[in-house]
């Protein structure tokens, strides 16, 4: 039970920031980001890792954060929804998700974007199979897929050509 | 009015490459804040557009920026003459430029003279604006000059040391703009000539390490040129039928929705749920004291305790099921998995979670009533109250039975057909922030999707009047119906905030907690069917017994027991028919509207017939249905109905052309030759849109609805913003956008960029009715009609105001954008007026009025009602619903041997929703059924035991389908305009239901020579291996031809 057991200190790093903070060993690193940093793009979709809503980068490698403890994070860096766009303006799979509407609800777009994020960084040009495997592990209920595979291909596109 | 600024700053490079940029107007102007586009009159002289906005006014505006002076490289000088927001002004910029050792010194200073209108309404917050615009002008030309390592610091000190001028506060006045996507790049200088360097500069993006470690990414937004979404009609002649980029994804992209869970606040208390492990038991004892000791939690409520202080909900149904007394914890006895038995408020949801662990219920475990067809026999009574399973009874019978079947050339009989439990899960769970402050209001931040009805369910079951209830929604992570029924969540949130003196307490389910008890799509046998057919195929007539299964409670129902009739014939044109429809029951999760609901259960239902039919008389998929369907609209069905419009014969023609029907039908030859399973299904489903609530009518005569409605309210703000509050409650249908488009026809000329729409509902914007929701389908009549409505008042009322101030003709004033925005003018002249202006005269300066503007106030509100008659109940005949959107499914689907997995080879979906208000929107809406019925038809179950444990209560067994399970979907449209609809759309949610008649109709089409019939709507490898080897229940299908005899 919580009164029992002392708080661990951690130093994260998540989108450039620094944060130095105390917290129970069994916090979850997406309650971490969500409760203590108030960064609450990464979503919560279910309780078995299924559905990668709360999908985020650490130390540039797609981590389900409800699967981590924050503990765990300690001494990580770490990249959510909210640092995809620079004050140059969107990423390009935020503008093609936009373009084709690879979204509805927007629940499962940020976990989506972070996924598909991986995988343009090591594959510039995926194939439609690489692309559904890859986000095989992120549910989405209203777009039915089509047009998400569409925007990451236009992502990719857009990215090898600048 | 004169203003006049200066100041310095230091650039750590050379002097002549700072004098170089200063004096080049092409590159200079691209730095003035909120560039635009620029052309060059000569060398010296650039017309430079430019973005310009307070609050939500943006428009235009037009300067002509000439370099006066240029010494170099110590000197430049810019003059600049402009017309901006109603008034005029001058400009002078210089620089002059010192050496301070390698880098340069720049002393500015700046002068603007202003005159005209502006200054009546915006004079005291014109030098807020401008030195803020200034402040941007400078840190471009400081982030332009700079060596790029240094570039982005240089933005992030600006964000920190940011002015709090006048605009920023009239900015927070008059409401946030939204996060914008970015605006097109500077098309004019981008396009042709080299991109001035100060241009490419800017469009890097700034070094990482610096970004990340200054600047938090919501303080970005702000800086960003451009706030608006850019929309383009690409070549359309109306907004409505343009194929937009949403107004919604600016935020949702970013990670800046708002869903409920995602609102925080320090005093928040969080409420976790202990729910029952028993379907059916008797509760002997509940203790709290061990978990109401564990430090942090603040209160539990048990279900006495709720019971003691509010009354159980109205039920929606007549005797018996009227005595059922719903409360939202189980009091007595629980009645299915998952049912609440204690809530436990805490300071965090985990102390919450860890106390609800620690209450110690005792239970008597009583006998579990889990299907339809067990319920009947009433061997054990799950509401005492009501002495019987059976929750509603009602026939409905059309034509002439008897006559039918005796003329029949064939009679086939199917025993039985089951259409299986599933939901549409969306991805965000039922959630709610309940705040029962001390004036008796009570506040909901909440996923509900159907408020108006939300609340007439607590309302009295609380005690309050309904209006002390406020529901409010913004961003909602999908919904499809089944969110509802969330009120009993927010009725025990609601009431740990009453017992907690008004502190706000949140409520989320977990996702274990949704799928035991967030509510289940409807499940439905249908015994007994007996079907007559003419000697050409034709089907003549059918009757059958069906028993619905609406589990512990009937929350919405038994609605559903009149909402299939809607689709009674499906799309066959049969005129004898008789159900003898039942409700029933059962220790399971309580019954919610799911996509599609209570239709695509009786579509699925007619499409399995007529293939069985098919099958048994040796006719294809495609002719039995050419010489079955409705040919000639609008149709009037045996019940009443109206099919308002369609062409399913070419719908089946352009899906079987886009399949390439024929040559599947080559390639299946070969593969039975091989003895491979692969069939071809065909799937055709019906999708009703804005119902007539009168069908409550037939289901409880004395039920106090009938009609449908929905509300628009659209104002003018004090800003010359266009603002409008939707009744209904999206989850991800882009109702902003579609909004703004129907608005920006209306008010020719003015864009939706200019419209804005709240998002989500709030029920203390005035603007919802006793039917506000989204359901149903009725977003894209109702909805927008009602939005088309109030934009038809407001035009006019601008029109009169406008008439007013120009001293013109109502038909003499044309719409348009201008240099403020949205204005009104008389073309030809230098008459114009912003909204702005229009509703200062009527809302702020507005002594000395004409009489005849004395009812116009800028602020409009339209409820838009359907005419719909009440049926005639006794013969339950009427028209139920608005408008019938058609989509028609092929799937080929081959059986491995071994595995038993179906796999889908080709997939093509035809669509028809009448006018396409946004074929974007449409589509991704046609993609997400379709998802939806393939993940029921293949993957998707809530599975129970005989006992009556949800075998499949997390995602990990449920199993919602993923990318890898979709197969690539060959689409087209058609658009049969509704002639009932203002704008020929119909609703196009829901064609969630044709992937389950196409697949059943594939696996039944693969497995021909195998003597068996898919009766079961679930398709999974085991449900084949089961089909195949004899296990569970099993279809028997009789024929008997008379055509010899």
């Amino acid at each position: 039970m919580s009164e029992f057991v002392e708080a661990v200190d951690i130093e994260v790093t998540v989108n450039g920031k620094t944060y130095q903070r105390s917290v129970e060993p069994r916090l979850l690193l997406v309650e971490f980001l969500r409760e203590e940093l108030g960064l609450t793009g990464t979503h919560i979709g279910c309780d078995t890792s299924y559905c990668g809503a709360c999908t985020i980068h650490m130390n540039g490698a797609p981590v389900k954060s409800c699967t981590l403890f924050a503990v765990q994070a300690d001494g990580q860096t770490l990249t959510t929804v909210e640092g995809l766009a620079t004050d140059a303006g969107l990423h390009p799979l935020q503008k093609a998700f936009s373009e084709h509407h690879g979204l509805q609800c927007g629940y499962c777009t940020p976990g989506m974007l972070m996924s598909a994020k991986a995988l343009l960084e090591r594959n510039p040009n995926p194939s439609d199979k690489e692309i559904k495997k890859q986000i095989a592990g992120n549910v989405c209920r209203c777009t039915g897929y089509q047009n998400i595979i569409k925007s990451v291909h236009a992502a990719a596109a857009e990215m090898r050509e600048s | 009015m004169e203003m006049k600024f200066n100041g310095e700053f230091k650039v750590a490079i050379p002097r002549q490459e700072a004098f170089d940029l200063l004096s080049d107007p092409q590159k200079f102007a691209p730095l003035l804040p909120t560039f635009h586009s620029m052309s060059m009159k000569d060398d010296k002289t650039a017309t430079v557009k430019v973005k310009v906005g307070i609050g939500k006014i943006h428009g235009v505006a037009a300067t002509e920026l000439t370099l006066e002076e240029a010494q170099e490289p110590l000197r430049a000088e810019y003059v600049g003459r402009g017309k901006v927001m109603g008034g005029a002004y001058n400009m002078i910029a210089g620089f002059d430029l010192e050496e301070a050792g390698s880098d340069t010194l720049i002393k500015w200073r700046g002068e603007t003279q202003m005159y005209g209108k502006i200054l009546s309404l915006a004079g005291g917050s014109m030098r807020g604006y401008a030195e803020s615009e200034i402040n941007r002008l400078i840190g471009s030309l400081q982030l332009a000059l700079s060596p790029e390592a240094e570039a982005a610091a240089i933005v992030a000190a600006r964000q920190a040391a940011k002015p709090q001028g006048l605009w920023q506060k009239l900015l927070a006045l008059f409401g946030l703009w939204s996060p914008p996507l970015p605006a097109a790049p500077a098309r004019e200088v981008a396009s042709k000539e080299e991109p001035a360097a100060a241009v490419r500069l800017l469009a890097k993006p700034p070094t990482r390490k610096v970004l990340k470690a200054d600047v938090a990414p919501a303080a970005l937004s702000r800086t960003e040129v451009g706030e608006s979404i850019e929309m383009d009609r690409h070549g359309n002649p109306t907004w409505v039928g343009s194929h937009l980029r949403r107004k919604e994804d600016s935020r949702l992209v970013r990670g800046r929705g708002l869903y409920v869970d995602d609102y925080q606040s320090s005093d928040m208390l969080h409420l976790a749920v202990v729910r029952s492990p028993y379907a059916h038991a008797k509760i002997l004892s509940i203790d709290v004291s061990e978990a109401e000791a564990l430090p942090g939690v603040i209160t539990t409520l048990t279900g006495a305790e709720i019971a003691s202080v509010m009354q159980p909900y109205m039920q929606i149904g007549p005797e018996p099921g009227a005595n059922i007394k719903d409360y939202p914890m189980a009091v007595t006895k629980t009645i299915y998995q998952g049912e609440p038995v204690v809530a436990v408020v805490a300071e965090t949801a985990r102390i919450a979670a860890d106390a609800a662990e620690l209450v110690n219920v005792d239970y008597e475990a009583l006998e579990p009533v889990t299907s339809a067809e067990d319920a009947q026999h009433d061997k054990s009574i799950i509401h005492p109250d009501m002495g019987t399973n059976h929750n509603w009874h009602g026939i409905f019978e059309y034509g002439d039975l008897d006559q039918a079947f005796a003329e029949a050339a064939h009679v086939v009989k199917i025993d039985r057909l089951h259409f299986h439990r599933f939901s549409s899960t969306p991805l965000e769970t039922n959630a709610c922030v309940a705040t029962w402050d001390k004036r008796g209001d009570i506040d909901f931040f909440t996923t509900n999707t159907f408020p108006a009805i939300a609340m007439q369910m607590m309302a009295p079951a609380l005690g309050v009047s309904l209006d002390n209830i406020r529901c409010r929604t913004h961003d909602i992570g999908g919904s499809f119906g089944n969110k509802i029924t969330s009120y009993p969540g927010m009725t025990i949130a609601a009431l740990a905030s009453r017992k907690l003196g008004g502190r706000q307490v949140k409520w989320i389910e977990t996702r274990n907690e949704n799928l035991l008890a967030g509510g289940h799509g409807g499940e439905r046998t249908f015994l007994d069917t007996e079907v007559a057919l003419d000697a050409d195929g034709v089907i003549t007539a059918i009757r059958s017994r069906h028993l619905d299964d609406c589990g512990a409670f009937p929350r919405y129902e038994p609605l559903g027991c009149a909402i299939w009739s809607q689709v009674l014939p499906a799309t066959m044109k049969l005129r004898n028919i008789r159900v003898d429809f039942n409700q029933y029951i059962t220790n399971k999760c309580p019954a919610v509207p799911n996509r599609g609901y209570s239709r695509l259960q009786h579509l699925w239902f007619m499409e399995r017939v007529l293939d069985i039919c098919g099958h048994q008389l040796g006719m294809e998929p495609d002719e039995i249905r050419r010489r079955n369907y409705i040919t000639e609209f609008p149709y009037t069905t045996p019940n009443g109905c109206v099919y308002d419009s369609g062409d399913y014969l070419k719908m089946l023609k352009t899906a079987q052309d886009l399949l390439g029907w024929d040559e599947w039908k080559e390639k299946q030859r070969q593969a039975r030759a091989e003895g491979r399973w692969l069939g071809i299904g065909i799937g055709t489903t019906l999708d009703s849109g804005s119902n007539n609530f009168a069908q409550a009518q037939i289901v409880n005569p004395d039920a106090p609805f009938s009609g449908n409605s929905e509300v628009c309210t659209l104002k003018v703000g004090l800003d010359g913003s266009i603002v409008a509050a939707l009744g209904t409650v999206p989850s991800g249908q882009g109702h902003e956008t579609a909004t703004a488009q129907v608005v920006a026809d209306v008010l020719k000329g003015v864009g939706p960029d200019l419209i804005h729409v709240h998002a989500g509902t709030d029920t203390a914007r005035n603007a919802y009715s006793g039917h506000s929701g989204t359901y149903a389908s009725q977003f894209a009549v109702t909805g927008l009609s009602a939005v088309h409505g109030a934009a038809v008042k407001l035009r006019k009322e601008l029109l009169a105001v406008g008439a007013y101030a120009l001293q013109a003709s109502e038909d003499e004033l044309e719409f348009g954008e201008g240099e403020m925005g949205a204005q009104l003018s008389v073309p030809g002249t230098d008459k114009v007026i912003p909204f702005m202006y229009l509703s200062n005269i009527i809302n702020t300066n507005n002594a000395g009025l004409p009489p005849e503007l004395d009812e116009v106030t800028l602020n409009v509100r339209h409820v838009f009602r359907p005419k719909f008659e009440v049926p005639d109940l006794k013969r339950k005949y009427g028209n139920l619903t608005l408008t019938y959107a058609a989509q028609l499914h092929i799937a080929v689907v081959e059986i491995d041997k071994y595995t038993f997995v179906p796999q889908i080879l080709d997939y093509v979906v035809v669509d028809d929703c009448g006018t396409q208000i946004n074929p974007k929107i449409v589509e991704g809406q046609v993609h997400g059924a379709t998802a939806h019925g393939l993940g029921a038809a293949l993957m998707e179950q809530y599975l129970y035991d005989a006992s009556g444990n949800l075998l499949t209560s997390s995602f990990s067994d449920y199993t919602p389908i993923t990318a890898m399970n979709m197969p690539d979907l060959k689409c087209a449209s058609q658009e049969s305009p509704s002639p009932f609809s203002y704008n020929g759309a119909k609703g196009c949610g829901e064609g969630g239901g044709a992937p389950l008649h196409t697949l059943s109709a594939a696996i039944q089409d693969a497995l021909a020579g195998e003597d068996v019939v898919v009766g079961d709507t679930f398709g999974s490898p085991t449900a084949i291996y089961d089909l195949l080897h004899g296990k569970g229940r099993r279809t028997t299908v009789t024929h008997e031809s008379r055509s010899a005899a």
